[in-house]
């Protein structure tokens, strides 16, 4: 996480550098030079990625599956029945007698490239410059869930109430109070670790640094913001031959879009 | 196995709606700027107008389909204000494609009025005026519409191949594939509402009359193109299929449900490959091969006349249904 310079320039930047160009370029009257002015910047100013970045570490050998997130995650968040931001997993996995069974939380993995941010006809998601974080304007979403579909971890779903898109926002209303997310304030094992992984000082930066630290789903290209320490990526498509392995997602299906 | 679907069947129907008015539009501006002359001049007037007329129409009830499917219909409005108010361009397909969808319905529009009969519809003066306007209009509304048509049919497929996160929409032959659907669905709503048309023997429609040797040969050709337009999409199916088999990780898990044993096989190769390509290609292939080969006329029973379009607009909805619903019930394997 410590060298991030080379790293492509992020939509949102290049978002406000094409509306800088527009503001400049609007008053010559000239409404196609705002790319051509976005495009024709030097690129030794391709600005630094936050400052400050929140993230997530799940340290897989301390979860016990008790599914206490899941439940504060509803509460905290209001969630309507049906839907969930936030899960765990049960993996049961291997062969006779060497057979065992593992847990795997599941959170939206608050993306440096995300792909829903991308996608978006209407920039109603979009990152949050203070922090990193990924949240949904519901003010501006139209709910037509393309989002959904471009994300790779199947976080984001309909919210029947609102009838627009809706995901894990990382507790952002507790977070801009110094708190730490709903899931984190009540995890039993102490298996999830919130912070800054940009600042050199915090836990999570630490933890990272000195485990042998994996995210989901990495060749997506996404560069998720949360962290797993021990965590398994086979699934029944991808198991070897002869080995047993049963995901059990434990996530509410949405209800069916009327 | 019950599938959750996020998009179904509103996403479906405007897939294949958007694709059939596009392609209609194309073959008809393309009729007007490249069209024949001489005595295939009304013939190709009538297909021309044909096209113009059917253009606009699905594309404005699948984008109705869509709006309603949002449940908010106004906040479809949120597409255009964000890039107008912040000036800001917004590289999502589903953004430019709506832009698409408002320039398409407009030109669209304009450019079917440029088709109306205004001399007839109006006497005097006024109607000879708006007839003579509209004459000088149709090819440069042609220029911008044929483009604009063939943009909105590749946006259709842009809008499924622009995400990684599904295997089976996230490949570089999408486009293709809708485009040449697009193009044959197109091509056959003409065809069909032209059979309706000339049904009875001595039919007379304009300048065109069924028993003209130039309406039998035309016909001929238009047929013709639609073959070579079903072969065309047969290969880009195959291809379709190859380069999601040969790819190792995901796309090759996704294809599967396509491929016999999988989930959405039987509406795969029953409804798209058997009734909507392989039976229309075989009856018109027949009967084109009779003409070609043995030199008779070429008539065939209406019947038959009617039902090949038919089956190939079945086969271009179902080609929608298989990818859309094969690509959500499909996705990332591996945790």
């Amino acid at each position: 996480m410590s060298d991030n310079s080379d790293r492509p320039v992020s939509r949102r930047r290049f978002l406000k550098r094409v509306g800088q160009g527009a503001a400049t370029v609007a008053t010559a009257g000239v409404a196609g030079g705002a790319m051509h002015a976005a495009a024709t910047k030097p690129a030794a100013d391709v600005e630094q990625r936050n400052e400050v970045q929140y993230g997530m570490l799940i340290d897989l050998r301390r979860c016990i599956g008790c599914q206490a997130c899941t439940v504060a995650c509803k509460a905290e968040a209001d969630v309507p029945m049906g839907v969930a931001r936030s899960w765990v997993e049960y993996v049961e996995k291997g062969r006779y007698p060497n057979a065992g069974r593992s847990f795997l939380p599941r959170l939206c993995n608050h993306c440096s490239e995300p792909h829903c941010v991308r996608v978006c006809p209407t920039g109603a998601t979009y990152e949050r410059p203070q922090d990193g974080l990924i949240v949904i304007d519901q003010g501006v979403c139209i709910g037509c869930l393309y989002c959904a579909h471009a994300c790779p971890y199947d976080m984001r779903f309909l919210n029947p109430v609102t009838r627009f898109a809706d995901k894990c926002d990382m507790c952002i209303h507790r977070v801009s109070q110094g708190l730490v997310p709903s899931c984190v304030n009540t995890c039993q094992g102490r298996a999830r670790v919130f912070g800054d992984v940009n600042d050199p000082n915090s836990e999570i930066h630490k933890l990272i640094a000195r485990n042998p630290v994996s995210v989901m789903r990495e060749t997506y290209g996404t560069q998720p913001n949360v962290y797993y320490i021990g965590l398994d990526t086979t699934d029944e498509n991808t198991k070897k031959p002869g080995q047993y392995v049963r995901v059990t997602t434990n996530k509410a299906k949405s209800p069916k879009r009327t | 196995m019950e599938h959750h679907l996020m998009w179904n069947w509103p996403m479906i129907v405007y897939l294949f709606l958007a694709g059939l008015g596009a392609g209609a539009l194309a073959v008809s501006g393309i009729v007007v700027l490249w069209g024949p002359a001489g005595e295939f001049r009304h013939r190709a007037a009538l297909v021309a107008r044909l096209g113009a007329f059917i253009g606009p129409l699905p594309v404005i009830i699948g984008t109705i389909l869509l709006i309603y499917e949002l449940g908010r219909p106004f906040r479809a409005l949120n597409l255009f204000t964000s890039n107008l108010w912040f000036m800001v361009f917004n590289p999502s397909p589903m953004n430019w494609g709506s832009w698409f969808i408002l320039l398409f319905c407009i030109f669209a529009t304009v450019y079917a009025l440029t088709f109306i009969p205004w001399e007839a519809l109006l006497s005097g003066e006024r109607g000879k005026r708006l007839e003579a306007r509209a004459e000088r209009m149709r090819s440069p509304m042609a220029v911008i519409c044929v483009p604009l048509a063939i943009a909105m049919a590749i946006y259709t497929a842009i809008l499924l191949a622009a995400i990684p996160a599904r295997p089976l929409w996230h490949t570089p032959v999408l486009w293709l594939l809708f485009t040449v659907s697009a193009i044959s669905t197109g091509l056959s709503a003409i065809i069909l509402v032209q059979r309706f048309m000339f049904r009875k023997p001595g039919a007379v429609r304009g300048a065109v009359r069924r028993e003209d040797p130039a309406f039998r040969v035309s016909e001929y050709y238009l047929v013709s193109m639609k073959v070579l337009l079903i072969i065309a999409e047969l290969v880009v199916i195959g291809l379709f299929i190859m380069f999601a088999h040969m790819t190792i990780n995901s796309a090759n898990f996704a294809v599967q449900v396509l491929l016999p044993g999988g989930e959405l096989a039987t509406t795969f190769w029953v409804g798209v490959i058997l009734v909507g390509l392989l039976i229309p290609a075989f009856i018109e292939g027949f009967y084109l091969l009779r003409t070609a080969v043995l030199g008779h006329e070429f008539e065939w029973p209406y019947v038959i006349n009617v039902s090949a379009p038919i089956a190939i607009l079945f086969g271009g909805l179902m080609l929608r249904y298989v990818i859309v619903v094969g690509g959500q019930i499909t996705g990332p394997i591996g945790i």
